[in-house]
């Protein structure tokens, strides 16, 4: 009687219109005042102590990270780059939508900013060259759900925090998952187009290829600071998530330029002579080497006392000279050491006045109007999802009190679940909730209720946190409430139902996708236990 | 115990209320900023700490303390902001259906909530006259703990300040949950605020439907005129 009270006011709440985090919150109170001797003292507390939780730390930083990668030309540059990669295929446009989307999940982590950032570049171009809108919109919109799967992920921290799994862990059970799924994806893509007959663009050679590289490689690296930092054991995920939102903040104010005072101010000016661009394009691949090899080597090394930091600058310091010789004797024709110290030294001409705009633009970079805009917009997702988890707390709080776990757990083991039916009926639950609910709430409740069962029918606690998080993904565009349903329908200006018909032949893909996630356990497991070793379960 | 933590939280709404009459723009950067400050001020302590200790070998050793409390405080004090905004999440596809008579009403219901929310978090104890044997709440809890004065277990303030102040050299427990009876005071006026904005007709209502409807607004229609 007492838990359908508690479901019942949750949802009744909900469907009128209070918001989430109230929902859950208040029928939680309600239920303490009326049905338990607690007091709400403690209430209060655990509604405090939501800040306390050390995992949970991480999703600010990768919000703010995430703003910072989505202002602008990060986008381009992935999309410049997917094009060099696969766009020679047919259909190669649209499957380069959705390599660039994998590689924008990868560094922002929120579908909806995927969807915006990658959609309204890559949508015009595949409708220029002659595919349907329809078509264009329906890849954006799914291939956009990928930023929940593709690690880091919000998602991925909460169902961590909520079961007490290594963030660590459930990040790279999402890699080979999420490429599994760009690449069925593009496999479709290059079928329709291979019968539809659809264009192929020109293959542009590898400079293309290369140059494109080097402007995708400042966002891409990202990717390397998270997940070599925590792999590497060096960082705990909290850690190399505020590294992250640091160096993402530098690259788009400082690098890219993208905002920030520095916008629009080139590296290198019109007025450069042709010496000194050689010159200075050397030093910045030296000092690129130097900085990637010192991370990388910090990363590899670690803790270990053995090799001693002087020993990897040195390396560093020879291996990145080496590069700027090579590079200066390449381009400047010759190994005459005269030409090549005029070339170095006329570099410095040009890396000196970047550095001096840098210097001075700090204080326009930390206190500008535009980085403020850019945090605020950080703290307010920060602010939503964070009340969400909060009070979705206090209710999984209260459900693991009330024994509320244990009563469905024994019912299904007693109504003849084995893992197999288990598993469709936590499908089906998570589809259903997912088209209500904001993911992480709908997990923070869900999974204490799942995971006891899950454990007794030894399912993989990793293995389930994946199926959650791909069960959400579909949530996300799948009507009456899918999140990328409505931004694509938002920025295409196509009605949601056309959007919904649209997506709908990939959502099956997507489909097809999850049942293979779901009975297929080594696809998400089979790299943490590699790399991690196998799970040992603390329940 | 006396009712003074009662009166001060009302004193600290009334004068916020009349604040926020005068110079609406203000408040709101005020609020924007204390917001934006915790969030830098998190980041920076935790990226500094990283660095510290990977090159220096050294740190700082209430660094762990102090950003998740800075955290606590962030989460606490965004509730308000999300009310007085209307950025928290909720579901409307059903309210979208209702006609718009029943709709302000029901709208008003979200409001509601929030009230509630926060009015029992503070101090149940006015559920008594519903007959609920009850008390207790955050200002019961942060009240004892004023009382009781206990320090934090790592956060230290300044020597200067303990100079200044003679105070101890742990800062008090009762600093560090005092956002916690101020937000909840806080959610409360917001979402007293919000009833009468949806009953006079100024605010549709309290919940965005998505979380990304200021993005799609920004966004808005810039594919509108490919061709289909």
């Amino acid at each position: 009687m007492e838990p359908i009270f508690l479901f019942g006011i949750v949802l009744t709440l909900l469907f009128l219109g209070v918001p989430v985090g109230l929902s859950l919150g208040l029928s939680s109170i309600l239920f303490v005042t009326f049905f338990t001797t607690d007091s709400l003292s403690a209430v209060a507390i655990s509604l405090f102590g939501t800040g306390q939780h050390y995992t949970l730390l991480a999703i600010p930083f990768f919000i703010l990270a995430s703003s910072f990668m989505s202002t602008g030309g990060v986008a381009k540059r992935l999309i410049r780059f997917a094009i060099a990669t696969v766009g020679h295929f047919r259909g190669g446009l649209a499957m380069a939508s959705v390599l660039a989307c994998m590689m924008f999940a990868a560094l922002s982590g929120s579908s909806p900013a995927t969807v915006v950032a990658i959609g309204t570049i890559a949508i015009a171009g595949m409708r220029q060259v002659g595919y349907s809108k329809e078509f264009a919109s329906g890849i954006i919109a799914n291939a956009g759900t990928l930023g929940i799967l593709i690690p880091p992920s919000i998602v991925m921290v909460v169902y961590a925090a909520s079961v007490d799994v290594s963030v660590g862990r459930m990040f790279l059970a999402g890699v080979i998952p999420g490429i599994v799924a760009g690449l069925m994806l593009m496999a479709t893509i290059y079928i329709v187009a291979r019968v539809k007959n659809l264009p192929a663009e020109p293959w542009r050679g590898m400079s293309e290829l290369f140059d494109s590289a080097k402007g995708a490689f400042w966002g891409l690296f990202l990717i390397v600071i998270i997940m070599g930092g925590i792999y590497g054991g060096v960082f705990t995920p909290t850690e190399a998530a505020a590294a992250a939102a640091v160096y993402s903040a530098f690259v788009a104010l400082f690098v890219y330029r993208d905002m920030g005072p520095l916008k629009e101010e080139p590296w290198i000016r019109e007025t450069d002579t042709k010496e000194s661009r050689i010159g200075f394009k050397a030093w910045i691949y030296a000092l690129s080497f130097l900085l990637v090899f010192l991370v990388l080597s910090f990363f590899v090394v670690g803790d270990d006392k053995t090799v001693p930091a002087s020993m990897r600058y040195m390396w560093g310091f020879v291996l990145s000279a080496c590069l700027m010789l090579s590079y200066l004797a390449w381009r400047g024709g010759g190994l005459s050491p005269g030409a090549i110290i005029r070339l170095a030294f006329g570099g410095v001409h040009i890396l000196s006045r970047n550095l001096a705009l840098m210097l001075r633009s700090i204080r326009g970079a930390v206190f500008g109007e535009e980085t403020r805009h850019v945090i605020l917009e950080a703290t307010k997702t920060t602010i939503m999802l964070m009340f969400i988890i909060a009070n979705a707390l206090l209710f999984a709080h209260i459900l693991t009190t009330e024994r509320i776990p244990q009563m469905i757990t024994e019912w299904m083991l007693g109504a003849g679940f084995n893992w197999f039916t288990f598993l469709i009926a936590v499908n089906i639950l998570l589809l259903i909730g997912g088209q209500f609910m904001e993911p992480s709430g709908l997990l923070l409740i869900v999974a204490p209720v799942v995971f006891p069962i899950a454990m007794e029918l030894g399912i993989d606690p990793i293995h389930l946190g994946i199926i959650m998080v791909v069960n959400m993904e579909i949530g996300m565009i799948t009507p009456p409430i899918g999140l990328n349903l409505f931004v694509t329908s938002g920025i295409t200006g196509m009605s949601l139902d056309r959007v919904v018909k649209a997506a709908l032949p990939f959502v099956g893909v997507l489909f097809i996708f999850l049942i293979i996630v779901t009975y297929v356990p080594s696809m998400s497991t089979w790299l943490p236990y590699q790399i991690m070793g196998p799970e040992v379960v603390t329940q | 115990m006396g009712y003074w933590p009662h009166l001060l939280l009302i004193g600290l709404v009334a004068l916020l209320w009349l604040w926020d009459r005068r110079h609406p723009q203000t408040v709101n950067r005020l609020e924007e900023n204390i917001l934006i400050g915790l969030m830098v001020l998190i980041t920076a302590v935790s990226f500094g700490q990283v660095i510290a200790r990977y090159m220096f070998n050294t740190g700082w050793s209430a660094a762990l303390e102090f950003t998740t409390s800075c955290f606590s405080w962030l989460i606490l004090f965004g509730m308000s902001y999300g009310i007085k905004h209307g950025t928290h999440l909720g579901v409307d596809v059903f309210l979208n259906k209702l006609p718009l008579g029943v709709f302000r009403w029901v709208s008003m219901l979200g409001g509601l909530a929030g009230l509630l929310y926060g009015l029992l978090l503070l101090d149940a104890t006015w559920l008594q006259v519903l007959g609920v044997e009850t008390r207790s709440g955050a200002i019961d809890y942060w009240s004892k703990m004023y009382r009781v004065n206990v320090g934090s277990e790592e956060l230290r303030w300044p020597t200067l300040i303990q100079e200044w102040f003679g105070v101890n050299d742990r800062v008090q427990r009762w600093i560090v949950l005092l956002m916690l009876p101020i937000s909840l005071a806080l959610i409360s006026f917001r979402s007293l605020q919000a009833i009468i904005a949806i009953y006079r007709g100024q605010r549709r209502s309290v919940i965005a439907s998505h979380e990304a409807e200021e993005l799609v607004a920004e966004n808005k229609g810039v594919l509108a005129n490919i061709k289909d």
